[in-house]
């Protein structure tokens, strides 16, 4: 089953006629993901890649029944890109966009935490079940459909993580990227629950990096409802304080946010945490004993 | 962006927010002429620079002011956030003493738990506020009433507080901070220290504080990187790292680490990096002394290796004077490889994080 989308999710991309979004609605449709549509404002009624344009996303839904939405919007009209779909009742919104304003994402903080949508991102590679549906902008090929659910902060570390994964003959259900923003829609515990629910989902990967709480908090809940085996990775180990590593949710600061901390943290839970970056497919094949 | 002390100042009072006078100076005879305008001879001398820590690496100085002028302009600044190399004063600010009755702590910043901005406060202002975390009050923006309660402070102090609050909303803080707010002998609230650092992404919408970044507080490879738009973070060790993607650029340094190596730089290139950026992350990299080796970790996605290798080829043949170990995977890696091993370049190449980790570490010439 794997969670959240599959070969029947319908869909669009906010954003599809320029250089990104054009690319990867090719590359997800390609990959055999059943993308409706696309919303550019004012292009609507043209055609782009074989699917309809509409200006807006409560047109796309409408006719074309769409779930869910990919959106490649630039920074600066990212959040109302966000909001625009979530006023329209798309299930799933996937924002890859790097470089909102935190300013702009409290107000779509605000609307989601009272939302029935779920939000993935921002500045996030996105989600993708494989041999089902991608939306985002992973390579496809390094997947393989099997029974290690992924959720990170990261991008190519995910990658690095699915590849082993997929080296070991374990496969993926689902994997999820939240993203590397510090305000952002779908956190650890939101997937943790989806894949202790999935019955395809076996172990799981949970790939955390240095910068706020969320990787404690997901270690309370883990403590409290996990029954899975979970590894985990914490990247930042190295890291110096007060220095935004690339994410921009990636500080230290105040002395808060350490990679120790998480480590700790997790490993109080039952968490295995992979010794290096190199190993994280080895260490999840030894506790799953698979 | 970080930004001045004085710039800081300079914001709070644009918001109503009072400070104590100040002028800024960069040479001897503007230190005369602030004298003249400031009317004293004795009070203050702050260095401005991009850190934290300023007291107590010696920047902030009481006295005569022309010989703390001429004792203090262009003094490095070094401690545990600038890194062994230090800041440079090239600005001094100068302001009289302020008669202190108290010292408050006031602060505006993003909770990122909570998903939204909050203020902190506390009646122990001063140097040593972030070792007694435990005393500092935090709430809304909308709760500023409990928070003049708590602070037991009357109008002046509520209207700072809603002041400041506005002002972290309006510039897009990601922290805007009153270190030491000072009630004075005279009962008067005043921002005798701030400090402002704006979110990066929302500079496009504040050009005239996007013209205060100052390329001088910043490391030559840090303001090349702004340039060319990449991540880069200079560390105290001698292998540098070349990364697609921050979480395996983070990871990279952690597996170096690991191996008994100490990563000389964060730089991430990039999840789709090009050609291009991959040359000009290594020019940042050689910009650095120290570096004694190079750890090139490339995942290819989106962008492939085959493209990648030509830019580490290019770069290569500009001459990479350290040992350059290279590990890919991903999108075309036979091609990437291929590439690599024609080239006759003296590329050592790796299989696994592991083993790019420990050739890099064995390597340092």
């Amino acid at each position: 089953m794997a969670v959240l989308i599959d070969k029947e999710t319908k869909v669009i991309t906010q954003g599809i006629t320029g250089k990104s979004g054009t690319f990867h609605t090719e590359q997800g449709i390609a990959y055999g993901s059943t993308y409706v549509g696309g919303v550019t404002p004012k292009k609507g009624g043209q055609k782009h890649l074989g699917l309809p344009v509409f200006n807006t996303v409560l047109e796309a839904k409408e006719t074309t029944g769409c779930t869910a939405s990919l959106v490649f919007v630039p920074a600066p009209f990212a959040a109302k890109a966000i909001l625009e779909a979530e006023e329209a009742g798309i299930e799933l919104i996937v924002c890859i966009t790097e470089g909102i304003p935190v300013r702009d994402m409290l107000e779509v903080s605000h609307v989601m935490k009272k939302s029935k949508s779920r939000l993935i991102g921002p500045n996030c590679p996105g989600i993708i079940t494989p041999d089902g549906c991608k939306i985002g902008i992973m390579p496809g090929y390094i997947h393989k459909r099997g029974k290690v659910g992924i959720v990170s902060r990261s991008g190519t570390l995910t990658y690095e993580a699915v590849w082993q994964t997929t080296e070991e003959g374990l496969g993926q259900s689902t994997c999820v990227g939240i993203g590397g923003d510090p305000l952002n829609g779908t956190n650890f515990i939101d997937m943790l629950e989806l894949f202790e629910k999935d019955p395809e989902t076996e172990g799981i990967l949970m790939i955390g990096e240095i910068g706020g709480t969320a990787e404690e908090e997901a270690a309370e809940w883990i403590a409290a409802h996990g029954t899975k085996p979970i590894v985990s990775l914490i990247a930042g180990i190295t890291a110096p304080p007060g220095r935004r590593m690339g994410h921009a949710g990636a500080i230290i600061s105040g002395g808060k946010g350490t990679a120790e901390e998480k480590i700790k943290a997790l490993e109080k839970a039952g968490v295995v945490v992979a010794k290096t970056p190199s190993v994280i497919g080895e260490t999840l094949k030894k506790v799953m004993h698979a | 962006m970080n930004t001045h002390e004085y710039q800081a100042k300079t914001l709070l009072q644009k918001y109503g927010i009072p400070t104590p006078p100040f002028e800024v100076v960069s040479s001897r005879e503007e230190a005369e002429a602030a004298l003249l305008k400031l009317g004293i001879e004795e009070g203050v001398v702050k260095v401005q620079v991009h850190a934290g820590g300023r007291g107590k690496a010696g920047g902030v100085k009481l006295g005569k002011i022309l010989p703390l002028v001429d004792e203090m302009l262009g003094m490095r600044i070094q401690n545990q956030q600038t890194g062994a190399k230090g800041v440079i004063a090239n600005q001094l600010l100068i302001t009289p003493a302020v008669d202190i009755a108290k010292e408050y702590y006031l602060a505006a910043v993003i909770d990122r738990e909570r998903a939204e901005p909050i203020l902190m406060a506390s009646k122990e202002g001063g140097m040593e506020i972030e070792e007694n975390p435990d005393r500092i009050v935090k709430v809304s923006f909308d709760e500023v009433e409990k928070l003049v309660a708590l602070m037991e402070w009357d109008d002046q102090g509520r209207e700072i507080a809603q002041n400041l609050a506005k002002a972290f909303l309006e510039c897009d803080g990601s922290l805007l901070e009153i270190n030491p707010l000072v009630l004075t002998k005279e009962g008067e609230l005043l921002a005798v220290d701030a400090k402002f650092s704006i979110d990066d992404n929302a500079l496009f919408r504040h050009p005239d504080i996007a013209k205060w970044y100052d390329p001088t507080q910043s490391t030559e490879g840090e303001v090349m990187a702004k340039e060319y738009d990449l991540a880069y973070i200079g560390l105290e060790g001698e292998i540098g790292c070349l990364v697609n993607g921050a979480g395996l650029a983070m990871a990279t340094m952690d597996i170096i680490h690991f191996y008994g190596g100490k990563p000389a730089n964060f730089l991430d290139v990039g999840g789709g990096a090009t050609k291009e950026q991959v040359a000009h992350g290594f020019k940042i990299i050689l910009s650095d002394p120290s570096v004694k080796s190079i750890f090139v970790n490339i995942f290819g996605g989106i962008m492939d290796c085959g493209v990648l290798a030509e830019g580490i080829v290019a770069a290569s043949k500009e001459g990479v004077h350290v040992p350059l170990v290279v590990r890919m995977e991903g999108t075309n890696v036979e091609i990437g490889k291929k590439i690599l091993k024609e080239s006759g370049l003296d590329i050592i190449t790796a299989d696994t994080m592991a083993d790019g980790a420990i050739k890099a570490v064995k390597w340092q010439s």
